[in-house]
């Protein structure tokens, strides 16, 4: 069994519309599924959301009646066959409705089941058949708009033209219908761009004298006055005895093809700008190693034309082994990004660094088909940073030299400190010593004038006044040390034979070194220089030195004394050793090494032993003031003494003077 | 009669001439007249006509050099005799030196009394 025919029946009248189903329901052929409605209010939502076969309408309705009733039902119901019923009395009304786009009219009370079911089935088929129709041509329609191309035909007589058709299309293509070319003759000519008419001209010249020129490409203004770019190819055409009798023209719209080649006519060009005008090396070559393109920079650079590049490869001109070596690079890039610094020799010999990227290049499928290489000169930079490096290395040193002084500066201002120190002890020392010696005098005179009442020799007294009188002795030995250590001598510079004064002094403490049983070696050097001295202040440092190294060795031991005369080729400095540096390098210095075989220093002492007071001897042994005192005369002789502990174990003072110029 | 050397002792501390008059006189060879104060000593001179004057240097308000030559410009005097007794100078000095600080012999001090006795005998008129 067919689908039934949805019908939707607006009729106000309920006898109406029971009589019409009635009718139709008694149809053999046919069935129907009703939807009634009473008022065009409730008919037009059921049409909006529903698809109905057809619409059978009353057009007086309670709230429309009728020509309206039909036009609002047509705008809803745009899609779908409308059969209007009328009564007797407006049968004109409804034969208007059908011009207007109904598919019949009934007029009701004159119809059966027979014409009933006939109209129905007539309004469905020619709605679908309108449908069809309207589809189709809305199809072509849009299928003829699509077109770009039209042609026309030039009648020619004697090889000029006397009529030309163009094609419908041609109005897509130009604004103008065949019908405006038909009546305007020149118009084909003056819709072409005025720079390219010559062309045209010439071009239908040519088929018109039966030739086949070659299809061109021009301009045309459209009626809108936008240019377009049209391809025009003509063929001529030829009866069947080969008499010329017009030829064809076919017109296509290349403005797309036209504009997007512009683009990239613009776009190649700013490229091509960027890399010639780069300040960079670009080449690129294809697998096989063989260039396939070079800036401008880079053929300047090999001095060939770009042609005489192009097809060849690095060893063209390149020395074997650096070609090699850049196709080891090639090789090394398919696949990845490759970036270094290359060092180079200019054919002056001069260095050259160049910084190189290679990156493959990929065709539309992503498959390798070669490589490009841009590289610069970066050897300004290089020497820059060069030169940057060295600036900093001599930045470097220069601060270690700074910070060297500095260090020289700082030990020379704690030598000063040192010595002013010294000064002020000495001042003080001369002080205090002068007003000692007063009391000293009066308790001196005391002991003597007690030792003189001493009628009965008393052991006791006379032992009690001699340790009183010793001491004052001792006391007043300070007191001398310490005037000694503070006075600014006169110095009685006089040459001196330098080996003679240190046998003399040695004599001096003879007695102390046999009963120390201290063995003496002399080592004296011969010739030496004479010296300028103050010979009784260099002998009394001599006692000092010779009397510390016997007191050093109670055990007795060997002293060595050695003398010799060297030129200065350096500032001698020992580790471990206090140093009064007066002597300059090339100098020649008379030296004293006077060792013993002791106990040597303590390290914590070393730097103490020129301290005024210092001593490590028992109380009454040593005042503290030998080595200071000491010092202080070689200082003033200009000379350095030296003491350091030998590794053997004991001690070495070195004195060192300056040989004295012999001109005086 | 008095057959005793007169010695005129100068010198600023008070405990010093006591005990050097006491050990001087002791000998029984010396009549001795102390002046602490400096400018008292030209006037005692000038009373005391002394054989010897052992004078001190470094005294306050006047040093013993001025009054050396205080004594030496008076006619009267000009031949006595003068010995520095000093702390100003050192054994070792004096000795360098032969004895004689400015024109005149010289002690250090701290001396003792035997060392004064020789010295005074040593320069005393004879």
């Amino acid at each position: 069994m067919e689908k039934p025919i949805k019908v939707l029946l607006v009729e106000d009248s309920p006898v109406d519309s029971r009589l019409l189903q009635l009718l139709l329901g008694e149809s053999k052929t046919m069935h129907f599924s009703w939807t009634c409605v009473g008022r065009l209010a409730d008919a037009l939502p059921k049409l909006r959301d529903e698809h109905f076969d057809v619409v059978l309408s009353d057009l007086t309705l309670p709230d429309s009646h009728g020509f309206e009733t039909f036009k609002s039902l047509h705008a809803q119901a745009a899609g779908m066959p409308i059969i209007v019923l009328s009564g007797t009395d407006d049968e004109n009304m409804a034969f208007k409705a059908v011009r207007e786009g109904a598919q019949d009219y009934l007029v009701k009370g004159k119809v059966d089941t027979h014409v009933l079911v006939r109209s129905i089935t007539y309004a469905i088929e020619r709605h679908r058949a309108e449908r069809a129709l309207h589809e189709s041509e809305h199809h072509y329609r849009h299928l003829l708009e699509s077109i770009t191309d039209y042609t026309y035909t030039v009648r020619l007589q004697n090889n000029l033209p006397t009529k030309t058709v163009h094609s419908p299309t041609c109005v897509s293509i130009t604004g103008y219908t065949p019908e405006e070319y038909d009546k305007d003759p020149d118009l084909w000519l003056r819709m072409i761009d005025p720079a390219d008419r010559a062309a045209v001209i010439e071009q239908a010249r040519e088929v018109s004298h039966g030739k086949m020129p070659p299809p061109l490409e021009h301009r045309l203004l459209h009626k809108t006055g936008h240019v377009r770019w049209v391809r025009n190819a003509v063929v001529p055409c030829r009866d069947q005895n080969g008499k010329l009798i017009c030829y064809d023209g076919l017109i296509s719209d290349i403005t797309e093809r036209k504009l997007a080649e512009e683009k990239l006519v613009k776009s190649e060009a700013f490229y091509h700008s960027l890399v010639e005008h780069l300040p960079q090396y670009i080449f690129r070559k294809d697998l096989h190693e063989r260039f396939t393109f070079a800036n401008q920079r880079f053929c300047a650079m090999l001095g060939k034309p770009l042609d005489e590049i192009v097809g060849r490869t690095d060893f063209d001109f390149y020395p074997p082994e650096l070609a090699a070596k850049y196709q080891r690079d090639d090789r090394y890039v398919i696949g990845k990004i490759f970036e270094t610094i290359e060092e180079n020799k200019s054919p002056l010999g001069e260095r050259l660094y160049v910084n190189v990227i290679k990156t493959p290049i990929h065709d539309v499928a992503g498959t390798i088909i070669g490589i490009q290489c841009i590289f610069w000169d970066i050897t300004e930079r290089k020497q820059f940073e060069e030169r940057l490096q060295k600036a900093n290395e001599e930045l470097a040193r220069s601060e270690a030299a700074l910070r060297k002084s500095h260090e020289e500066l700082k030990s020379a201002q704690l030598q000063l400190i040192q010595a002013e120190k010294m000064e002020s002890i000495g001042t003080l020392a001369a002080g205090v010593a002068h007003e000692v010696k007063n009391p000293l005098a009066i308790m001196m005179m005391g002991i003597n004038y007690l030792n003189r009442k001493l009628t009965t020799p008393d052991e006791n007294i006379t032992t009690v006044l001699k340790e009183m009188r010793d001491a004052i002795e001792r006391a007043d030995s300070i007191t001398r040390g310490l005037l000694n250590f503070s006075a600014s001598r006169q110095l009685d510079i006089k040459p001196q034979d330098f080996n003679a004064l240190v046998d003399e002094t040695l004599r001096l403490v003879r007695h102390a070194l046999s009963s120390n049983e201290v063995e003496l070696i002399r080592e004296f050097g011969e010739k030496l220089p004479k010296v300028g001295v103050d010979k009784t202040q260099i002998q009394q440092v001599f006692v000092n030195i010779f009397m510390n190294a016997i007191h050093a060795m109670p055990q007795g031991g060997k002293l060595r004394v050695r003398t010799y005369a060297r030129q200065l080729t350096e500032t001698t400095h020992f580790e471990g050793m206090r140093k009064m540096d007066r002597l300059s390098i090339g100098d020649t210095a008379v030296i004293a090494d006077v060792e013993d075989t002791g106990t040597g220093i303590a390290d914590e002492h070393l730097t103490k032993i020129f301290d005024p007071f210092f001593t490590t001897k028992p109380t009454g042994v040593g005042t503290g003031l030998g080595l200071p005192v000491s010092k202080k005369i070689i200082e003033l002789h200009g000379g350095s003494l030296d003491v350091r502990n030998l590794k053997e174990g004991g001690v070495q003072v070195r004195m060192m003077l300056k040989a004295h110029r012999t001109l005086t | 009669m008095n057959t005793k050397k007169r010695i005129l002792l100068v010198d600023d501390e008070k405990s010093f001439t006591n005990l050097l008059k006491l050990n001087l006189e002791d000998t029984g060879a010396y009549e001795v007249h102390v002046e602490n104060w400096a400018e008292d000593a030209y006037p005692a001179a000038q009373s005391f006509k002394p054989d010897l004057i052992l004078l001190d240097i470094i005294m306050p308000r006047m040093p013993g050099g001025n009054v050396a030559a205080q004594i030496k410009a008076d006619p009267a005097l000009k031949d006595t005799p003068i010995v520095f007794l000093t702390a100003a100078v050192r054994k070792h000095q004096v000795e360098e030196n032969d004895g004689i600080i400015c024109d005149h012999p010289c002690l250090a001090k701290p001396a003792s009394a035997d060392e004064v006795v020789q010295m005074i005998e040593k320069h005393i008129r004879k």
